[in-house]
């Protein structure tokens, strides 16, 4: 009986996921119609969640594991300088336009390496040794870039990053790989069922034979890597970077995550959840503008979204507790 | 020191101090407690027994404020009283001492006794009257060598619970109610612990106590009352003129043995699979040699805190040993848990829920936590194989609910204890340690667990097991070392030492 | 799939001020190739390795305004200005700060001291408690937060050192000797009376305005201004989103405002430091139905301007400059001199600045104003 009661839940929580979604939809056909329910428009959506996807697939591993990244967004806006300084660019010019995202990527990793690091054999909390990273990681990039916007100026780049198969960006495309990535990792991978064992329970883990200290630093890496990739599509977005990328990108990562239904204290992590989390916020967004609504009204939404998606989550929680008891 | 006096319980047959009546409670799917009765006296230690899931936990948080009754009635003096929350229970002079002592580790003795009521004038704290209450109080506890100003986190738990107890106390508490006190202690603080409830008793203080430990309740107790499935089955029982055999009984619903496999008997020829050699950890313990061949069981006894379960944190790399060196089947085990469980090293932790299980995930991910990244073929995880492991040996070991894709949260003690032998089983580990294999295990299963031990052994396996209650190591073991304040003070054959021996040899260790 | 022709084929223009920077780089990047390839690897460590220089292939022009010299410049007495603004954490503020040490640098009788740009009230008090106990003879004072800092400007003031205000306004008036302001409001006057004149004659025509960060009193001024200028020709704001002032928040506003609005007129852009995003998103979008007016004038949009292919069509000057003004009022008043283009005599109490619109006609004279974004 509470074997199906078990099953039932995640369904559930994914159930009232996707029903916020729809019910976010429906307003915005009665409100926007055509404007809103149109090929160019769900494109915007998706391209704006961008960004933010890709990084909360990452961020999601992380969680899972019971730790937290509040780097990401400092990283992001790291990377996209150090990918778009002169002389990055002048070597991009010579050997390739690969040059920008493999710049990106590197330094995303070998952020996320050293926040790794710091967590796992530094024995430092994660939320310390991230926040450090993050007051760092901008600081780096405004001393880089002097403060000053950064155009791209490397056409290639573009040429790859700003096509349209399909006709869907290649930025949407990107998402789609990643997420599609992210859960096979998860779900179906060693190192997923190592990140939910060790989320689970940290010390039954280390008892069982699991590498955790090597395991979060390759978790770290990842989130790392992912900002990386993120700050690639602002790159390619932006036509531009900037130490300021990134600003606060680490909140709304951290809310779509968990509104998703990964658990803040580790242990169960859901990448679907996380997607559906992002593309509610994104769709939010969209519907605010499209009604010429304040911004300040479209935060209290949001505000109001969070608390109930974790009341929501809470109250699913202790109901599996008590039948399962 | 008071004796326990066997008329004392009829000397006091007054009118109860506390009655419950008819309690029910309900939780959303299931019946917790289904009509409980229990009548406290003053003065008298009223035992509470039954199995795990018998309702003991949900009766005391009744009393506690912690949950309502969703019918029946409490009665304190004969009065009927609602106790809506934990400040209410407090009023009435009913104070809890919970298994998991609820101090707070940052706050110092005196705060944490007068933690909800500070002395305070104006919301300025009065320290000093605190301090000089908080003396007063722990000198009448006979633990006036405890700072009221030391912080309670840097003290062990013995410590914690005397805190604990102070609170009650401080709070003018008529009824006690304390939940496995003894669990946590070693035999010479649950002695002074048994003073201490003597006391508060010959105040007039009414004590309920809960312990899986039925040579304490013997020692103790006055009356007890007994639960099971929610219900209460007897009560009032007087102590003394109750056999044991009737008690796990009424506990049961069945006659069970409390009995140990017969030991098979190790071959002569049998080879040494772990060797141990000279193995110290700081001042913890040092110079700790033993060997344990294929099929043996080895037990180490001591009391808490001599060492046991670090030796075997150590044995496994879980701690890094300061000397010595552990070796299986001839050759040196890499240092880390990895390079113990790479040689063929399995732990079953003294803390299960905490060191051992995903509480929240099926029993079988559990089963497979050391052996599924060696299922899994180029890092892509075979549930298939893992199910078809895990359901084999819950098939095996009887584990019940013989469902594998349970979450482990939903096992009772015996069954999470088998899911963990379960892994190493799946594992195929050379050695075994085991570290309190039956703790928070009812009487019922322990002699299963037992049973699964030995099988274990019989298939070659080399067990080193550590338990505080020493009658279950000598039934366990073929061989036992009696450890002694980080030493070994005795090694020999299990049949050829008795509890009273292993006491004198401990207690005499200890003085040296 | 990457090649090196790429970059010596001339690039067409798709992005904002790609054009030169990318035909002058490719030639300058020839005369230094490095024979022989380095292995993907080898250079991605060198990209880790050091790859962050962002040195520019010509020295870049110090921005210096159009030239007039008075017998005022004449040198006098020897004056100590003290010199406190927020970090330059955007361009416009780093312009400011750089504007004033320029304009000090023609004066060999001033020494201005120039306190680290913070965002903290706290450090920018103990700034000015430092120039007080200093003695310098006056101070200019662009505020992180006007009321926070009115207090130990009055402490100045007290003390007999002039204060110049810039920017942001003190909360009372016997804080500053004088104030040099911008004009916000006026800014969103000009942008709409620019955009009246462009739609005049069409009274449907849809108007957007990309607003900056919405809570702070400046960007409702700029609003207000161009609601009411708007107004006066019978037009309205018909879609409206705030972004702030980042290239990311312009692009992400920009995208959902014109996914919204399959038709637009015109644009107005608060903020030339977010314009670059909101010049992506366009870009991304391929529209270009409507003109665009930026705001703010840094030299990249000028240069979008100058171009006359691009959406930009015009930006509104909120001159990065008033700090240098303040330096050049501070040194005025220390030195008891007057403004000699007035007849009145002392430094007026209050400087509003114009806030002049810049098009293709005039970019030519505004450009060594403009700031790098």
């Amino acid at each position: 009986m509470s074997g199906q009661s078990a099953l039932r839940g995640p369904a559930l929580r994914m159930g009232g996921l996707v029903l916020a979604l729809v019910l976010l939809v429906v307003v915005g056909v009665a409100t926007g119609g055509e404007r809103f329910w149109s090929t160019g428009n769900l494109i915007t959506v998706l391209s704006l969640a961008a960004v933010t996807g890709v990084v909360s697939i990452g961020m999601t591993f992380v969680i899972t594991s019971g730790g937290i990244d509040l780097s990401v967004g400092a990283v992001v806006g790291l990377a996209s300088v150090w990918a778009s300084t002169r002389s990055t660019q002048y070597m991009a010019e010579d050997y390739g336009w690969w040059v920008i995202p493999v710049t990106a990527l590197i330094v995303g990793l070998v952020a996320g390496l050293i926040n790794g690091l710091l967590v796992a054999y530094g024995k430092m909390p994660a939320f310390m040794a991230t926040l450090a990273m993050l007051a760092a990681a901008r600081g780096l990039a405004e001393i880089i870039a002097g403060r000053r916007t950064q155009i791209v100026f490397v056409e290639p780049f573009f040429d790859v990053l700003q096509a349209r198969p399909l006709g869907v960006p290649m930025i949407v495309w990107i998402v789609v790989v990643v997420a599609a990535a992210g859960w096979f990792l998860l779900n179906r991978t060693t190192f997923g069922r190592r990140t939910v064992a060790v989320g689970g329970n940290a010390e039954a883990s280390r008892l069982a034979g699991i590498k955790i200290k090597r395991h979060t630093l390759y978790l770290y890496g990842l989130t790392g890597l992912t900002a990386g990739i993120g700050a690639v599509i602002l790159l390619a977005r932006t036509t531009a970077g900037s130490s300021t990328h990134g600003t606060l990108l680490e909140l709304d990562v951290i809310a779509a995550v968990v509104v998703g239904g990964t658990l803040l204290a580790g242990g169960r992590g859901t990448i679907t959840g996380t997607v559906l989390g992002v593309l509610i916020f994104s769709t939010l967004t969209n519907v605010f503008v499209l009604n010429n609504l304040d911004s300040s009204v479209q935060a209290i939404a949001k505000g109001a979204i969070i608390v109930g998606a974790v009341l929501l989550q809470q109250w699913f929680a202790s109901r599996e507790r008590t039948t399962s008891t | 020191m008071v004796d326990v006096d066997p008329d004392r319980a009829e000397q006091r047959a007054e009118q109860p101090l506390l009655r419950m009546r008819g309690i029910v409670k309900q939780f959303p799917g299931a019946r917790a407690l289904d009509g409980v009765d229990l009548e406290v006296r003053p003065g008298e230690v009223h035992c509470l027994l039954g199995q795990n899931g018998a309702g003991k936990s949900t009766l005391i948080k009744i009393l506690a404020g912690a949950h309502q009754p969703t019918a029946g009635e409490v009665l304190l003096d004969e009065e009927p009283v609602t106790i809506s929350d934990p400040v209410a229970a407090l009023k009435l002079g009913i104070a809890t001492i919970y298994q998991e002592l609820d101090v707070v580790d940052g706050l110092t003795v005196a705060e944490n006794i007068y933690l909800g009521h500070e002395l305070a004038t104006g919301g300025v704290t009065r320290r000093s009257d605190a301090a000089r209450n908080t003396r007063q109080i722990l000198d009448r506890l006979g633990h006036k060598e405890i700072s009221p100003h030391r912080e309670v986190g840097s003290m062990p738990a013995a410590g914690k619970q005397i805190v604990s107890l102070a609170r009650a106390l401080s709070r003018d508490a008529r009824v006690v109610i304390m939940d496995e006190p003894s669990a946590v202690l070693d035999s010479e603080e649950v002695g002074n612990l048994h003073r201490i409830v003597r006391e508060l008793t010959a105040d007039g203080v009414a004590v309920v106590y809960i312990s899986h430990r039925l040579e304490e309740i013997r020692q103790l107790g006055d009356r007890i009352t007994v639960l099971k499935d929610g219900r209460t089955v007897a009560t009032g029982l007087p102590v003394a003129d109750t056999p044991t055999r009737e008690l796990i009984k009424l506990m049961t619903g069945r006659t069970v043995e409390y009995a140990f496999p017969e030991r098979s008997g190790v071959p002569e020829a049998a080879a040494p699979v772990l060797e141990v050699e000279g193995l110290g950890l700081g001042d913890v313990f040092q110079d700790i040699s033993l060997t344990v061949r294929a099929g043996e069981i080895v037990g180490l006894a001591g009391l808490v805190g001599s060492g046991r379960s670090e030796i075997l944190e150590t044995i496994y790399g879980a701690r890094r040993s300061t000397s010595g060196s552990v070796r299986v089947g001839g050759k040196r085990v890499r240092s880390g848990v990895d390079g113990a469980v790479a040689a063929g090293i399995g732990l079953a932790p003294e803390e299960r829920k905490s060191q051992g299980l995903l509480l929240d995930e099926p029993v079988y991910r559990n089963i497979t936590l050391s052996t599924f990244a060696r299922m899994a073929r180029g890092g892509l995880l075979d549930e298939r194989a893992e199910r078809a492991a895990a359901r084999e040996q819950v098939e095996a070991l009887d584990l019940r609910p013989a469902s594998v894709d349970r979450d482990a949260r939903t096992l009772s003690g015996g069954n999470q204890q088998k899911a963990l032998l379960a892994r190493w089983l799946v594992h195929g580990c050379r050695v075994l340690l085991l570290d309190e294999p039956t703790r928070g295990v009812d009487v019922g299963a322990r002699s299963e667990i037992y049973g699964l031990i030995r099988r274990l052994a019989d298939n070659g396996t080399a067990v080193l097991v550590v338990s505080s209650e020493i009658p279950e190591v000598l039934g366990m073991a073929d061989r036992v070392l009696v450890i002694s304040d980080g030493r070994a003070v005795h090694e020999g054959p299990a049949e050829e030492i008795d509890e009273h021996a292993v006491l004198d040899l401990v207690m005499e260790g200890s003085v040296a | 799939m990457s090649s090196t022709d790429d970059v010596n084929q001339p690039t067409q223009k798709n992005h904002p001020g790609s054009r030169e920077i990318t035909m002058t780089s490719s030639t300058v990047f020839r005369t230094r190739r490095v024979s022989g390839a380095f292995i993907a690897a080898a250079c991605a460590a060198l990209v880790v390795a050091g790859c962050t220089s962002n040195e520019p292939r010509e020295t870049e022009e110090t921005a210096t305004g159009p030239v007039t010299t008075t017998e005022n410049d004449e040198p006098g007495d020897e004056v100590v200005i003290g010199f406190s603004a927020p970090a330059a954490d955007h361009g416009w503020m780093g312009a400011i700060t750089s504007a004033a040490r320029a304009e000090a640098e023609k004066y060999e009788d001033v020494t201005l001291q120039v306190a680290e740009g913070t965002n903290d009230v706290n450090v920018q008090i103990s700034q000015i408690e430092g120039f007080i106990d200093q003695g310098v003879d006056a101070i200019v004072l662009l505020p992180f937060d006007g009321a926070a800092l009115t207090d130990v400007a009055l402490e100045a003031m007290e003390a007999g050192i002039p204060v110049i205000n810039v920017d942001r306004e003190f909360s009372s008036p016997f804080a500053a000797r004088s104030t040099v302001l911008g004009d916000n409001y006026g800014m969103g006057v000009s942008a709409g009376t620019y955009i009246c004149e462009q739609l005049g004659d069409n009274p449907d025509a849809v108007v957007a305005e990309i607003a900056g960060i919405d809570s702070l009193p400046l960007t409702q001024d700029r609003s207000e201004g161009f609601k009411d200028a708007l107004d006066d020709c019978g037009l309205d704001v018909d879609a409206r989103v705030a972004a702030e002032f980042t290239v990311e928040s312009g692009e992400e506003q920009t995208a959902n405002l014109l996914s919204a609005e399959p038709q637009i007129d015109a644009i107005w852009n608060h903020d030339d430091d977010q314009g670059v995003g909101v010049l992506a998103a366009i870009e991304n979008a391929g529209r270009d139905e409507f003109f665009m007016v930026g705001g703010a004038g840094s030299i990249n949009m000028m240069e979008e301007i100058q171009s006359g292919d691009s959406v930009v069509q015009a930006t509104v000057i909120y001159p990065s400059t008033q700090a240098a003004d303040g330096v050049k009022l501070a040194r005025l008043i220390a030195q008891n001199k007057t403004v000699s283009d007035l007849a009145s005599i002392g430094v007026p109490r209050t400087v509003q600045l114009y806030a002049p619109v810049v098009t293709a006609d005039n970019v030519e004279e505004f450009l060594p104003i403009g700031f790098e974004s």
